[in-house]
């Protein structure tokens, strides 16, 4: 039973040209869409060890779908909502990508992406996801276009134990004793934070889980959908907070270093902590020093609460998966991705670190080190609201605003010309 | 096939519409239909691959259109017509006269420093005689580079860490960390990319940090000018600067009144040129800062790219051809020069 077609199947035409054309043309309609049978090409953005990660997941599914073979590559972040654009209208997109919710809300808008609700219906009966989880994965007109493949929590406070003891330091538990904290490794001749803020996103690591901790989740979404402008008063009152932060505690190179340099130089002990997501914990020892032991001379806290009027919710962020409609092969573009929202696939990248699976019957102790088993720990199963990267979620030119009004505000700490910046570009809540 | 009869055809037409040239011998007239049998290969090319994009950018910018929601001038299904909003929106905002003042401190001091340093360098190298080769390789080596690679490699020289950045590397052990303020300007060292002060100019604020960029590309492109300026030099008689020598001109006054007459054309080109390099930079400002820190280094051409390739939730390429028209008026308008140089100079030579 050879279903197994070889996708590009040459026809013998006269003119070399025209067999190219024609070839390109008519290659891959020979495997049926109904069977799990064809070649898959997958987009994604990791490369070094996460590249390798991920591969050894899409082994995972070769083996089960042998018929099926999968072919990845690997595009740089920053380019790949301009290169997914680009592909689908001209009606070449890649089977399965990777993406962010700004642009799967874009392209579901444009009735470019598979429906994925009756896969969810199942993950949400059967208690694989959250309904919280659903809504970061939502389309543009409420049908769920996307999979959640690799989760993160953000609003980790790094620091090296050793160093906390020496310095007399106490885990800080309450925000009071957050900025006791950094005040006193500054009294001590140290930066506290290490922020990277030159690469602009950083900033962001920064916004996302204060605004939750002082705006509160409620203020959090409804931003994050236009709801409410930028000048609502849980909002201003957040970037306040955030505002004075930077001016007390952030370094005087918080926008010329960027995240890796901040990363090490914190690695090093120029800073006392660094507010990061869940993923520090595989950059540090792979970037910086190899001696650095998860666990022991590299651990977090989350960032404390504000306010305990606020109901605690989880900054999380995250890259989820689509499938193009216009793919050739439904069928086994629909069977990987319902492999890549399962535990199966995700347990394979989670037992080897740098990474938390968003499929909750994930078991907790296939984690590596004991950090990837306290963020996992963190990773939203219900019970706390998730509070999904504003700016990821929100995409577009508001979210290159928002990043460049953020590096403007380490500069001048004023609240108002950053809210007045963000409502002028953000009309959304005005509509 | 049929472009390739009408060609010849609207070409004698063409002189016709000088009526100066109406009556033109026939045995001219065969030999422009020749001269233009010969010429359309090279025209159809560019009626095809700039000539058009161009035609379709001026009219895309007066249409509201997206990657995802692209404008096809042949097809009227795409056609969302908004008259001259994309220009208003481009003008009216202030991203726009950011970027075009930060574009603005590009087109003024990267030209100038480019002639400047070819300039110095070529009359250095060609005073040296015996070692000319070397030298001459040596500054013409980082014109093999590409832009983005000159930008990563000087980011590293920019690096804040000292034991990171060569720069800061130098200035720790010369124990020298600059700030001062002098009137309108302020300067102090170590952030390179971020913050090395500001001049403020009344209208308007200029960041320091733009001169950080402009420096790796001169660096990059003044390689170009060396050339120019070397070949134009090797065309200068020896008994010029001897008999400039002999009636008692020093060497300043032999490189004012000899070579930089001499050098006039290579000057005009390299100036022109370097213009236009300027007005069109991206690919060093987004390889070094992306256009940060906040606005601080962007420029046109990174928020144009901006608008068509990364504001995709919104439909904003039409804004982005806006100000690629723009952007393109005035760099005709600056080539104008140069232009004139390569075109109807000839011509006027050839007059005389």
């Amino acid at each position: 039973m050879n279903i197994v077609l070889r996708r590009y199947r040459v026809r013998l035409v006269t003119a070399a040209v025209a067999t190219v054309l024609v070839a390109s043309a008519c290659g891959g309609d020979d495997g049926g869409s109904g069977d799990l049978a064809g070649e898959l090409r997958v987009v994604t953005n990791w490369t070094g060890s996460e590249g390798d990660a991920f591969q050894k997941v899409i082994d995972g599914f070769e083996k089960k779908n042998p018929d099926i073979h999968v072919k990845v590559e690997q595009v740089p972040f920053d380019q790949t909502q301009a290169l997914l654009t680009q592909q689908f209208a001209q009606g070449a997109p890649p089977d399965v990508s990777v993406a962010l919710p700004g642009i799967i809300r874009t392209l579901s808008g444009q009735h470019l992406l598979l429906d994925l609700d009756d896969t969810w219906d199942g993950w949400i009966a059967d208690g694989d996801y959250p309904e919280s989880l659903r809504q970061v994965a939502e389309g543009a007109e409420d049908a769920t276009e996307a999979v959640y493949f690799k989760g993160n929590v953000n609003g980790l406070i790094w620091y090296d134990p050793t160093k906390l003891a020496n310095w007399g330091i106490q885990v800080p538990t309450t925000w009071d004793d957050f900025l006791a904290a950094a005040g006193k490794v500054k009294a001590a001749g140290v930066e506290p934070f290490a922020v990277g803020g030159k690469d602009g996103w950083p900033l962001t690591q920064w916004a996302d889980p204060v605004l939750l901790r002082v705006a509160g989740p409620d203020a959090f979404h409804d931003l994050a959908d236009g709801k409410i402008g930028w000048d609502d008063d849980r909002v201003v009152q957040a970037f306040t907070v955030l505002s004075d932060l930077m001016r007390d505690y952030f370094p005087k190179n918080a926008l010329a270093a960027g995240f890796i340099d901040a990363t090490c130089a914190r690695a090093k002990g120029t800073y006392a902590f660094q507010n990061q997501g869940a993923f520090v914990n595989s950059i540090a020892p792979a970037e910086c020093d190899k001696n650095i032991k998860p666990g022991k001379t590299l651990a977090f806290f989350p960032m404390p609460a504000y306010d305990e009027q606020v109901p605690a919710a989880q900054a999380v962020s995250g890259d989820l998966f689509i499938g193009a409609k216009a793919t050739k092969h439904e069928a086994a573009t629909r069977a990987l991705l319902e492999y890549l929202g399962s535990a199966e696939a995700q347990t394979i990248w989670a037992k080897l670190g740098g990474y938390i699976a968003p499929n909750l019957k994930v078991p907790a102790d296939v984690y590596p080190t004991s950090n990837d088993q306290a963020a996992a720990k963190l990773w939203p199963k219900g019970d706390v609201e998730a509070g999904y990267d504003l700016d990821d979620w929100i995409g577009g030119e508001i979210q290159v605003t928002y990043t460049q009004a953020l590096g403007q505000l380490v500069r001048d700490h004023s609240v108002d010309k950053f809210v007045t910046t963000m409502n002028k570009v953000d009309t959304r809540a005005a509509k | 096939m049929a472009q390739q009869t009408t060609t010849p055809a609207t070409a004698t037409r063409m002189p016709a519409g000088d009526a100066r040239a109406a009556p033109r011998p026939a045995r001219r007239r065969r030999g422009d239909r020749v001269a233009w049998l010969f010429v359309a290969p090279l025209a159809l090319i560019f009626a095809g691959f700039y000539l058009w994009p161009a035609v379709q950018t001026i009219l895309s910018s007066f249409f509201e259109w997206s990657l995802l929601a692209p404008f096809d001038p042949l097809d009227t299904s795409t056609w969302y017509p908004v008259g001259t909003d994309n220009y208003t929106a481009a003008l009216s905002s202030d991203s726009f006269w950011n970027a075009a003042f930060n574009s603005l401190v590009w087109l003024i001091v990267f030209p100038v420093l480019v002639t400047g340093s070819a300039l110095l360098v070529s009359v250095l190298i060609w005073h040296l005689g015996r070692f000319a080769p070397v030298f001459r390789t040596v500054f013409i080596l980082p014109m093999t580079i590409s832009l983005a690679a000159a930008g990563v490699i000087w980011s590293f020289v920019y690096n804040s860490d000292p034991d990171v950045g060569l720069l800061n590397a130098v200035l720790r052990v010369l124990r020298l960390d600059i700030a001062f303020d002098l009137g309108p300007l302020h300067v102090r060292t170590g952030e390179w990319l971020a913050d090395i002060g500001s001049l403020d100019l009344g209208f308007a604020q200029l960041r320091l940090v733009n001169l950080a960029l402009i420096l790796p590309a001169v660096w990059a492109f003044a390689g170009f000018g060396v050339v120019t300026f070397t070949a134009g030099l090797s065309s200068l008689p020896g008994e010029l600067v001897d008999s400039a020598r002999i009636d008692g001109c020093r060497a300043g006054q032999v490189v004012r009144h000899v070579l930089i007459p001499h050098l006039r054309k290579p000057l005009i080109i390299t100036y022109v040129v370097s213009v236009i390099f300027a007005l069109r930079t991206f690919d060093i400002v987004y390889v070094m800062t992306e256009g940060g820190p906040a606005q601080d280094t962007t420029v046109l051409a990174l928020l144009l790219w901006q608008q068509a390739f990364a504001f995709l939730t919104e439909p904003r390429a039409g804004v982005g051809a806006a100000i690629a028209v723009l952007m393109a008026v005035v760099m005709v308008f600056l080539a104008y020069p140069y232009l004139r140089s390569l075109m109807g100079g000839g011509s006027g030579d050839e007059a005389r």
